[in-house]
């Protein structure tokens, strides 16, 4: 085994776990097609990978349930959670780690030494505020200190679920710890929001893999999301759009339209207004995986200002609304003009007015005349 | 003057190449009216949801029902001022009254979507008195009737004269018992269209805000019965002069010139009352946009006002070709004014287009050749028109008979 | 006698004129929206325009498809007769709103002003009782067994609503009735006489239906709520003399702009009926025209056959 280079060591072991060369080539080229890169940048990726150059990676937990590592590790066939793991060095994850007490510190501290300037820092939770951070503690240090000490020497920063990209569930009314997002506590390094609750694994995937193989971040929306993920609503793409367009809508949980799988509007569907990709990709690759894949209307998990804020049952407005074909303008055309009723129209007023004017020429004349006799 | 002229029949050939021409146009649009009734309104049409009476409703009911109002305005000089002078004319109004009425009548059948149910309007309770047009039509109807009752003298007197034994005997019975009862038919036949031709304007009252303001007034039915009492005389004056070219027809330039100084004033009053309603209500202003309406509504002034000054000139009162010319601008302004009232100056709705279609015009042209041939045909049967020589008369007269009797 | 008649003609055309000229005549009271009316409010600034009351209302009246134009799918461009409710969107630059077009079941109708014979009507008041006792919900409501279509309610209405039957040979005027076959007698009073069916399914409520009262106030709680979103007028309150159907439009919007003409205060039947009554005098008028021109004519007559008599012809 000693002999094995390091290439052939990797495939080797993502042999055994049954996947093959070919398929791991086809989840990169796929990531990479999900990052909006060519289909070289798979090869590319998966070269970086075998080669052993993987970016290591601290991955903090502050007020979060976890949900979002969990869904990371609930991916299913192909494996990406082992793939991100295959992909990255995870060198801190407080759940996923061996060590633990002053060993998990240690190895925390260590690597930051190791890696200082290269490594990439996953927040998942959000950091509270109130009473000087004291609602988050962990070996001693409070969330924000913790925080900003990692990401001094980070080389880039994700803010993983709803919670590290700006408070999520904590901060809900009343927000009794002043919870907030990572982006509140380090504002002098770009930092990117993978929105959602959870977050979407695919692209965190995306993300990682872009900085993995180019150290460049994908482009970013005013939120601070990826825009390859983020930059359409649910509603664009959503597969119950027909519904909405035909104006199929179920009324409440459990009627006919609902078991015929309409349109999820009037119930409270966030879709209109929240960007994702769910409505493309899935959880857990698993089909209908999702929210409103499972018949429940999408709550806004992605969007700052809806999920944890607008209620679960009030409507939203649609952000752009596109349909089939145009809406009628307020003053539609109508009307069709003939021109042959045009021309003879206009040649009988024309024929009535000339012999008017003829026949009273002609009776003058007649009329001069019978007096001149006269 | 010796007494009353009195009308003769014309005579003559019934089928003649005029009569054959007014049939072939009035055959044509009876392809599209029977076709209407089978396919709807909307293929032979081009009226829409935004302009739904399009040129049926303003020309064949309301100017055809203006040029029949001839029998009302002479029959109000003659009747009620008591100007007997003007009797040769009431026989030629009042049958030219009778056919414009009934094709205005004849053409709401087959311009109503729902004609089967048109007999409701003969049911007192059904009536929405609120409704301007249910005046309109009971009122219409009923003179429709009254007008050829007034015709009827004319038919009855003929059969009088006739040489069938039977027919004179019905003409000598039942003319005088008609004459004693024409009194109130004559105080009908002044009533129902005081009414109706005043509702005609009152029609588009209720279309304030599709109407342009400088036709859309509170004075719609003043105006409308003016300008059908202008168009009357107008129109008597040019049925006469062109009566008087095909068939001799008696005709007296001065009582042409007395008749028309009142149609004269009429056309004044109208201009005046239109022009002081625009000043009284702030609506001089439309005067300064320079559109299309402000084209109709200058145009419709110079054919209300060029007339009116004419009638009073002594020159074109002298002259019949001149004073022909006027009336047929009379009758021209009082169907532009009509057309514009009910067509040009309303706005179905920003989007709504409208012109006529060829089944349309077809209809309407139709409409209008059928009265003139009956106009021919009633005249050369029956004395309507009173005619210069009395012999040439007679002796249509006789022939007339005996086409009558084929 | 010759001048004391030419003036009485002179007379009565003159004070006819002033009727006229004023329009002040108050020939007929004011009509005031019933208390029972009922109507539904169209907040345009919660419109999505996803168009379900557009499909429901066609499913709930039986119309069929509208696939002008070559659409495909029903793609109706105007309210038409297959087509009662309609949402449309008005834009202008940057800016665009939706707006709903139905009928507006006017509190003094044109429509039901200028009915020959009352197919349109209010409801509660039956099609005989034109004059009726203003009670009921004030639907506006249509009775193809009175109707002649002479389509005087198309001319007469300023919203384009009614719609005619172009190509049948035995058409119907179709308008919306604010779904009165679909009556819920769950509902209690007024609101049970009909349940229209593109409030039941608007997913917003963007639209929705009540009694006319209600609906004013909801309306004005919802511009002082939150005066920021709305243009601050509720169209329909007095528009036209009332309508029963109330609009709100976003701020900045005008309801010209949504297709909403601009009326004044009195209703086009209110001026109309009191210009058209006024010169009858509650029926006097004709009725002493003919006794008078009877009279004359007659007298006319006789003196005229005394004067042949006497000359011997």
């Amino acid at each position: 085994m000693s002999e094995m280079s390091p290439r052939e060591t990797f495939m080797a072991e993502q042999e055994t776990k049954g996947v093959s060369r070919r398929g791991f080539l086809k989840v990169c080229t796929l990531a990479a097609g999900a990052v909006g890169l060519p289909a070289w940048a798979g090869e590319k990726m998966a070269e970086q990978a075998a080669s052993g150059a993987k970016p290591p990676v601290i991955w903090l937990h502050f007020q979060e349930c976890t949900g979002c590592s969990e869904s990371l590790l609930r991916t299913s066939a192909p494996d990406v959670a082992e793939l991100i793991l295959g992909l990255i060095s995870l060198d801190y994850h407080e759940t996923l780690m061996v060590p633990s007490g002053h060993q998990a510190e240690k190895s925390l501290e260590e690597s930051m030494e190791k890696n200082a300037g290269k490594y990439v820092l996953v927040i998942e939770g959000a950091i509270p505020t109130k009473e000087d951070g004291i609602y988050c503690i962990v070996g001693g240090h409070t969330a924000i200190e913790t925080a900003k000490k990692v990401a001094a020497k980070a080389a880039a920063i994700i803010s993983i679920g709803s919670c590290a990209s700006w408070g999520g569930i904590p901060s809900a009314d009343p927000n009794p710890t002043g919870a907030v997002g990572v982006n509140k506590i380090i504002t002098d390094k770009p930092i990117v929001n993978i929105p959602g609750c959870p977050a979407n694994p695919y692209n965190l995937l995306g993300t990682v893999l872009q900085f993995a193989t180019f150290g460049t971040l994908p482009a970013l929306d005013d939120l601070g999301r990826p825009k390859f993920a983020y930059a359409r609503t649910i509603h664009e793409d959503c597969p119950r759009r027909a519904h909405f367009d035909a104006g199929r809508f179920v009324q409440k949980f459990g009627d006919e339209a609902h078991r015929a799988g309409h349109c999820l509007y009037k119930l409270g569907c966030k879709g209109p207004a929240t960007h994702a990709n769910c409505s493309l990709n899935h959880f857990v690759e698993m089909p209908g995986a999702w929210p409103i894949g499972i018949g429940h209307p999408c709550f806004g998990c992605t969007e700052q200002k809806i999920g944890f804020r607008v209620p679960l049952h009030d409507t939203v407005d649609v952000e752009r609304p596109t349909a089939p074909g145009t809406y009628p303008p307020v003053h539609a055309d109508h009307g069709v003009v003939t021109p042959a009723a045009v021309g003879v129209s206009g040649l009988i007023v024309g024929a009535m007015v000339g012999a008017g004017y003829v026949a009273s020429k002609k009776m003058s004349a007649d009329s001069e005349k019978s007096k001149g006799k006269g | 003057m010796s007494g009353h002229d009195h009308p003769k029949a014309i005579g003559g050939a019934i089928m003649d190449p005029l009569m054959k021409l007014l049939l072939a146009i009035f055959g044509i649009s009876l392809v599209v009216m029977l076709y209407r009734f089978f396919a709807g309104i909307g293929p032979v049409s081009n009226m829409t949801d935004g302009y739904a009476w399009g040129i049926w409703e303003p020309i064949n009911v309301v100017v055809f029902t203006g040029i029949g109002a001839g029998a009302y305005s002479v029959g109000l000089l003659c009747y009620l001022l008591n100007n007997g002078r003007y009797h040769p004319f009431v026989r030629p109004a009042v049958l030219l009254g009778a056919i414009a009425y009934s094709l205005g009548g004849s053409s709401i059948i087959i311009a109503l979507g729902r004609y089967w149910n048109a007999y409701l309007l003969g049911a007192v309770p059904f009536w929405n008195l609120n409704s301007v047009l249910l005046e309109v039509a009971v009122c219409v109807i009923s003179y429709v009737c009254v007008l050829w009752v007034e015709v009827l003298p004319a038919v009855m007197d003929g059969a009088a004269r006739s040489g069938s034994p039977g027919f004179a005997a019905w003409g000598k019975k039942w003319g005088p018992r008609l004459a004693s009862a024409m009194p109130y038919i004559i105080a009908l036949a002044i009533v129902l269209p005081t009414m109706h031709q005043s509702s005609l304007g009152g029609l588009m009252l209720i279309a304030g805000p599709k109407l342009h303001p400088l036709w859309h007034t509170g004075l719609l039915p003043f105006l409308a019965l003016v300008s059908c009492l202008s168009m009357g005389y107008g129109a008597v004056v040019v049925l006469t002069t062109v009566l008087k070219y095909a068939w001799k027809a008696k005709h007296d330039q001065e009582l042409f010139a007395d008749m028309s100084k009142v149609n004269g004033g009429l056309l004044f009053l109208f201009a005046a009352a239109r022009v002081g309603e625009l000043a009284v209500h702030g609506k001089l202003k439309y005067l300064a946009v320079p559109d299309f309406h402000l084209f109709f509504f200058v145009l419709e002034m110079a054919l209300f006002l060029v007339p009116a000054f004419m009638f009073f000139s002594s020159k074109v009162q002298r002259d019949r070709g001149r004073l022909f010319g006027a009336a047929l601008m009379t009758v021209a302004a009082g169907a532009l004014w009509r057309v514009d009232t009910y067509l040009t100056a309303f706005n179905g709705g920003p989007g709504w287009n409208y012109w006529p279609s060829l089944g349309e015009v077809a209809v309407t042209v139709g409409m209008a050749a059928l009265g003139m041939a009956v106009f021919v045909l009633v005249s050369r049967l029956f004395p309507v028109v009173v005619v210069e020589d009395v012999h040439q008369t007679s002796v249509g007269a006789g022939r007339v008979r005996a086409a009558a009797s084929r | 006698m010759q001048i004391s008649r030419r003036s009485l003609l002179k007379g009565a055309a003159a004070a006819g004129a002033a009727v006229a000229l004023t329009g002040k005549a108050e020939a007929r009271e004011k009509m005031e929206p019933r208390p029972d009316a009922v109507g539904m409010l169209y907040d345009s600034t919660k419109c999505v325009g996803c168009r379900a009351c557009v499909t429901k209302c066609k499913e709930a009246n039986g119309l069929p498809y509208d696939r002008g134009n070559g659409a495909i799918y029903d793609a109706p461009a105007d309210l038409s007769s297959t087509t009662k409710n309609i949402i449309k969107v008005a834009s202008s630059g940057e800016k665009s709103a939706f707006m709903k077009q139905q009928c507006m079941h006017c509190v003094d109708p044109s429509c039901v002003s200028v009915c020959m014979m009352g197919a349109l009507h209010k409801e509660g008041e039956g099609t005989r009782k034109i004059d009726g006792e203003k009670k009921g919900t004030g639907i506006v409501l249509y009775d193809k067994n009175t109707c002649v279509g002479c389509r005087y309610c198309q001319i007469a209405c300023a919203y384009v609503v009614p719609k005619f039957e172009w190509n049948a040979a035995f058409p119907l005027i179709v308008k919306c009735e604010l779904c009165r076959h679909r009556g819920d007698p769950k509902q209690e009073g007024p609101l049970a006489v009909a349940n229209p069916a593109c409030c039941e399914v608007c997913p917003r409520e963007a639209v929705i239906y009540g009694k006319r009262e209600d609906l004013l106030a909801e309306a004005k709680r919802r511009i002082a709520a939150d005066p920021q979103r709305y243009n601050g007028q509720v169209y329909g309150e007095r528009e036209g003399g009332g309508t029963q159907v109330l609009y709100l439009a976003g701020a900045g919007i005008k309801f010209e702009e949504l297709g909403l003409p601009k009326l004044p205060e009195e209703s086009s039947a209110h001026f109309s009926e009191s210009v058209s009554h006024a010169p009858y005098l509650h029926g006097i008028t004709p009725i002493a025209l003919f006794a008078t021109a009877a009279f004359v004519i007659r007298r006319n007559k006789k003196k005229e056959e005394a004067e042949h008599h006497g000359e011997g012809t």
